[in-house]
Formats: structure tokens, C-alpha cells, sequence
């Protein structure tokens, strides 16, 4: 079977040419929207810095999204395991000082995170309850709930809805500083993260049972494999890593957690993972991209395009790489 | 607790069920067919937006509602081409059209007309109210009592024999995802309604607790309508005992806020009734 045919071509052109017709219809040239998303997210050293500073959070919730993807499930409570994972990195923050708080702020990010999702996993797994539908409640419920810790118990003298700024000994450091250009050390622990997953998934015995869970759950239950407990673990391990992105958000960029703090890094995470196919390292580029468009389409606002841009985008890019690649996956059989 | 109270409190459980009502029987359609349909929220954030959008810029409520039904119809025939002719994942085509409801509403708002400055001319709610009412008893006549509702229900229960029966699951789901459009569509329009003018996101995640009623109904009309107005009952008991006291307690607002949502996860953990999808569901 070929790779892809016409109708994959004609959906590809089609859904293009619409966001050209949106642009022109605001009155920009395609063209010279697409220089300025360029010139805007890797034109100078401050597009750089903050293109960079987006993809660390995309990367590390999209390869939790992947993950959970990887076992047939779709996490789309990225958003809320990670807005948990980040108060909850913050306040270990704010009482434990140096190294020491570092490490059990991304602890505390990676438990709180991961505990966020498991009533999803145990829900899908012995409920039969679409994980798509408990991840968005509980999205919801995460968000009222820092909302009303950020604006209560937590909230800094003063201010109405944010958190006291963690010390200093705790921020993850900068690697390499040519102002305005950082490279703070979380993207490196991500990309060592991406590695980790990597073998995770071709290494152990979980990452193959995840792995055939999501390939085919019946299949892999005859093969012995606890397809329930599987379900769990995926989940699980799904919301930890988006809980530890929360946590990192807050050590190397923020410093400290606000209503607004994460700007849909949940939902974007999603696109990540989906674009990433079907490996790990495929969430680099994935997530750069994601990183860029977000950046740029920041930018492009001084030519007069409103910033649903961003959102058209996604869909477009997602409607047009899914259709291509349920193409590939078919013509294995 | 006076009367005036618990009129109140019946207005307002009307007002925030009848949106969930006309969603979740649009997703009913959708999903009986076996079209999964996380894409409710987008087609009604679209109608809402396209009806203030021509409301505003021709005046008129009629255009506006024939143009806002009109756009999620569109929106929801893209599900079924996306899912149908591409035969992409239900969920990740869902959740394209959100992003793609998401930008575009903002982006039309923002760039024909400021909309969200201006009323949109929309008609009375009580004529959703009304709409609602016939919809549930005519889809629960249809489904049950009728041969194209045979059809649709053995389409989303096993679409391989409907296939030897002679039926084309296909077009069936094409036919099933226009009625979704409109019942989406008309529901985005009564929150439109409701608001009078345009704001960004404003179905606020209504899409999905009224996928979430319809899961907790079974897929079933009656059942599901009892799961919106319930949750509507949350929503207006959220609102007009935000910030008394309750046994003693301040219940701070943010707590009432999460309430339907967690009520719908213990729904979904099947204690308030069996889990039980049409077995078609997201299937070829």
C-alpha cells in the first residue's frame, strides 16, 4: 500500500489553504505571517530564550501525555496533574531550602502529579469510565482547587493570587548565560528525561507491556499481561511526569505559583505527544515546534492576527499528521 | 428557605440544565451511531460565536440562529469526514475541533466585528426551554419507535452485522452527526442567548459535563435528561449558597465550583448507575 494518498494530500492542502484564507482575511499575507512566526520564535536571542524556556514544560508533559498514549490511554488531565504538581513543588519549596528542596520540590511534583491522575487509571481500568472525561473533571476540579489555595491559605501578603517567591537556593540554575539568552539546566534534564522514557519503553518489561497494552489490550491479555494494572501504572506514571513539569515550571522560570501560571502546557502537551509519533526522541522536535508556534504566534499579534491563530494551528496540524499517520499504521498490516 | 427562594432555585436549574439538555442529546446521536463525540464543547462555543457574529452585523436574531446551527453543523460534519473518510482516532479528531473552535471563534470575534462588545439580538430562552422538551420526547420516540432509530442504534451497536443487514454505517453516521450539529448548535445558542454577547471560551466546559450526563444516563434520552437537570441543580445551588454557611462552615466558593465536577467523577466510577457504552463505539 502506498504511504498516503490523494485524499491525505487534498486534506493536507485544503486545511492550509484555510489558514491562509484566515489570514488574508484579517489582511496579512500568508507569507508574511509565516516570516514573522519565524523572525518572532528563533529570529533573535530573546525569541530563542523564550521559545526554550516554553518547550522545557511541552516537552516533559508531552512525553506524559505520550506515555499514556503509548498504552491506548489519552491523558488530556495533563493541564490539571500539572497546575497540582507546580503548588505543590512550590510549597515543599517555600519550607525547605538549597538542593535539598530542589530535589523533593520535583519529588512532590512527581507524587502529587501522579496521584492526581491515578482515580483516571483506577476508573478506566475497573470502571470501565472513559479516561478522557474523568482527566477533564478532574482538569476542573484542579484548577478550582489552586484557585482557591493561591487566593487563601497560600496567597502572598499583598497580592491577591499568587504565592510567596521560593529562595533562590532552590531555582534550578542556568547553564550557559549570554543575556538575554539562558539555557537553564531543566531543558537538558528533560532531553536526559526523553533518553530515560526511551528505554523505559524498549528496555524493561513495563514499557513492553505498555507497550502491547496499547497495541492491542486483548492480545496482551492472553500473553499474561495485567492489562488493568498496566492501565494504572500508565496513568500513574503519566500524571507524575506532568506533575514534575509543574514543578520544574516553578524552580527554573517561575519562582513562584499564580492563577494563569501555566498557559494550556496540558493541552498543547497533547499536540506534543501526537506529533511525536511513535517514539520518545519524537517529542523533541515535537515539543520545539509546539514551542515556537506558541512564541510566534505571541508575536505575530503586532500584524493584527488575534491569537486564536495558535489554536487554529493546532487543529490543523493535528487534523493533517493524524491522517497521514493512521495511514502508516494500517498499511503494516 | 421562602418561596421566593425556591423559585428562584427552579428558574435557575432550568436556565443551567437546558444548554446540557440539547448538548448531550446531540452527543446521544452522535454516539448511538458509534461516533465517540468529545466535540460538543467546539461545536457549541462555534454557534454561539457565528450567531453573535451575524446577529450583531445583520441585525437579525433569525439569521443569526439559522447561521450559528448552520456553523456547528459544519463543524460536526468535519468530525464525521475526519473519523469516517480518514478514519482518524474519534478522540484526537474531537479534540482538533476544539483547538480549531477555540482559535477560530476568537479569531472571528476578534477580527470582523468586536462582537464581544456589542448584544447580539437573540430570542427568548424559553423558546430553548420549549425546544429542549420536544427534542428529548421526539428522540426518545425515534430511537425507540422508528425504523431510521432501529438503524442508528444497530450502526453504534455492532457495525459489521448492520453492514449484512444491508445498512451503510457510514451514511448513517453522517445523517446522525447533522442532528448532533444542530442540537450543539442550538444549545451554543442559548448560551448565547442567556449571556446576550460573545466572550471568549464561553461554553466554559458545558460540552463535556453534558458528554459526561449522557454517559451517567446511559445513552438513553430520558436518563440523560435527569443527569442534566441534575447537574443544573448543582450549578444552581452553587450559586445562591455561595458564600453561607453551611452547618456551621464557610464553604469557601471555589469548593462549590469543583462540586459538579466531582460529582460527575463518582458517576463515572460507575456508583450512580452501570457504565454501559453502546458497544459499537469508536469503531470502524
Amino acid at each position: 500500500m502506498k504511504a498516503f494518498g490523494w485524499k491525505q494530500v487534498a486534506l493536507t492542502v485544503a486545511a492550509f489553504g484555510f489558514v491562509a484564507l484566515t489570514l488574508i482575511a484579517v489582511g496579512v499575507m500568508p507569507g508574511e505571517a509565516a516570516m514573522e512566526l519565524v523572525r518572532g520564535s528563533m529570529g533573535t536571542k530573546n525569541a530563542w530564550n523564550e521559545t526554550l524556556k516554553l518547550t522545557t514544560p511541552l516537552l516533559i508533559a508531552g512525553l506524559a501525555v505520550f506515555i499514556a498514549l503509548r498504552a491506548g490511554l489519552f491523558n488530556i488531565g495533563a493541564e490539571g496533574q500539572l497546575l497540582v504538581g507546580g503548588l505543590c513543588g512550590t510549597v515543599v519549596a517555600l519550607n525547605v531550602e538549597g538542593v535539598l528542596g530542589t530535589v523533593l520540590a520535583c519529588l512532590a511534583g512527581l507524587v502529587a502529579g501522579g496521584l492526581w491522575a491515578l482515580p483516571a487509571g483506577l476508573i478506566k481500568a475497573y470502571r470501565n469510565g472513559h479516561e478522557v472525561i474523568t482527566t477533564i473533571m478532574l482538569n476542573n476540579i484542579a484548577a478550582a482547587l489552586v484557585a482557591g489555595l493561591v487566593a487563601g491559605p497560600l496567597r502572598q501578603e499583598g497580592m491577591s493570587t499568587s504565592t510567596e517567591v521560593v529562595a533562590e537556593s532552590t531555582w534550578l540554575p542556568s547553564l550557559y548565560e549570554n543575556v538575554p539568552f539562558r539555557l537553564n539546566i531543566a531543558l537538558v534534564g528533560a532531553l536526559l528525561l526523553v533518553w530515560g522514557v526511551a528505554v523505559w519503553i524498549k528496555r524493561t518489561v513495563a514499557g513492553y507491556e505498555l507497550s502491547a497494552t496499547g497495541a492491542n489490550p486483548k492480545a496482551a491479555a492472553t500473553a499474561g499481561v495485567e492489562v488493568k494494572r498496566v492501565t494504572v501504572r500508565a496513568m500513574t506514571v503519566s500524571g507524575a511526569l506532568s506533575g514534575l513539569a509543574g514543578a520544574v515550571q516553578v524552580l527554573a522560570y517561575e519562582h513562584n505559583f499564580y492563577v494563569g501560571f501555566s498557559s494550556g502546557f496540558g493541552f498543547d502537551a497533547l499536540g506534543v505527544a501526537l506529533l511525536a509519533g511513535g517514539s520518545p526522541w519524537g517529542a523533541i522536535p515535537s515539543a520545539l515546534l509546539f514551542g515556537a508556534l506558541s512564541k510566534g504566534t505571541t508575536s505575530i499579534q503586532v500584524l493584527g492576527v488575534p491569537k486564536g491563530l495558535s489554536g487554529i494551528l493546532l487543529g490543523v496540524i493535528i487534523i493533517v499528521f493524524a491522517a497521514y499517520r493512521y495511514r502508516r499504521v494500517k498499511s503494516h498490516d | 428557605m421562602t418561596d421566593a427562594w425556591v423559585w428562584l432555585l427552579v428558574v435557575n436549574t432550568v436556565t443551567l440544565s437546558s444548554p446540557l439538555v440539547l448538548a448531550a442529546l446531540g452527543g446521544l446521536c452522535s454516539e448511538r451511531s458509534g461516533v465517540i463525540n468529545i466535540a460538543l464543547e467546539g461545536l457549541m462555543l462555534t454557534a454561539a460565536c457565528v450567531t453573535a457574529t451575524v446577529g450583531v452585523v445583520t441585525g437579525s436574531a433569525l439569521l443569526g440562529l439559522a447561521a450559528g446551527v448552520g456553523a456547528a453543523i459544519v463543524m460536526s460534519l468535519l468530525h464525521a469526514l475526519l473519523t469516517q473518510a480518514f478514519s482518524i482516532d474519534h478522540i484526537v479528531s474531537g479534540m482538533a475541533i476544539n483547538a480549531l473552535a477555540i482559535g477560530g471563534t476568537n479569531f472571528l470575534a476578534k477580527s470582523l466585528a468586536d462582537v464581544s462588545q456589542e448584544k447580539a439580538p437573540v430570542f427568548d430562552v424559553k423558546l430553548y426551554w420549549a425546544l429542549a422538551i420536544v427534542a428529548v420526547v421526539w428522540i426518545a420516540f425515534y430511537l425507540g419507535r422508528t425504523r431510521g432509530g432501529l438503524h442508528l442504534t444497530a450502526v453504534g451497536n455492532d457495525p459489521d452485522k448492520s453492514r449484512q443487514m444491508g445498512l451503510d454505517p457510514v451514511k448513517v453516521r453522517y445523517l446522525a452527526l447533522v442532528g448532533t450539529g444542530v442540537l450543539a448548535g442550538l444549545a451554543g445558542t442559548l448560551i448565547l442567548s442567556n449571556a446576550q454577547s460573545f466572550s471568549d471560551g464561553m461554553t466554559g466546559g458545558r460540552g463535556f459535563i453534558a458528554l459526561a450526563a449522557l454517559i451517567l444516563g446511559g445513552w438513553r434520552p430520558w436518563h440523560a435528561l435527569g443527569a442534566c437537570v441534575l447537574f443544573g441543580l448543582f450549578s444552581a445551588l452553587q450559586i445562591q449558597l455561595q458564600g453561607q454557611p453551611i452547618l456551621g462552615l464557610d464553604v469557601p466558593s471555589d469548593a462549590w465550583t469543583a462540586l459538579p465536577y466531582l460529582v460527575t467523577i463518582i458517576a463515572l466510577a460507575g456508583f450512580l448507575g452501570r457504565n454501559r457504552p453502546p458497544s459499537g463505539l469508536g469503531r470502524p
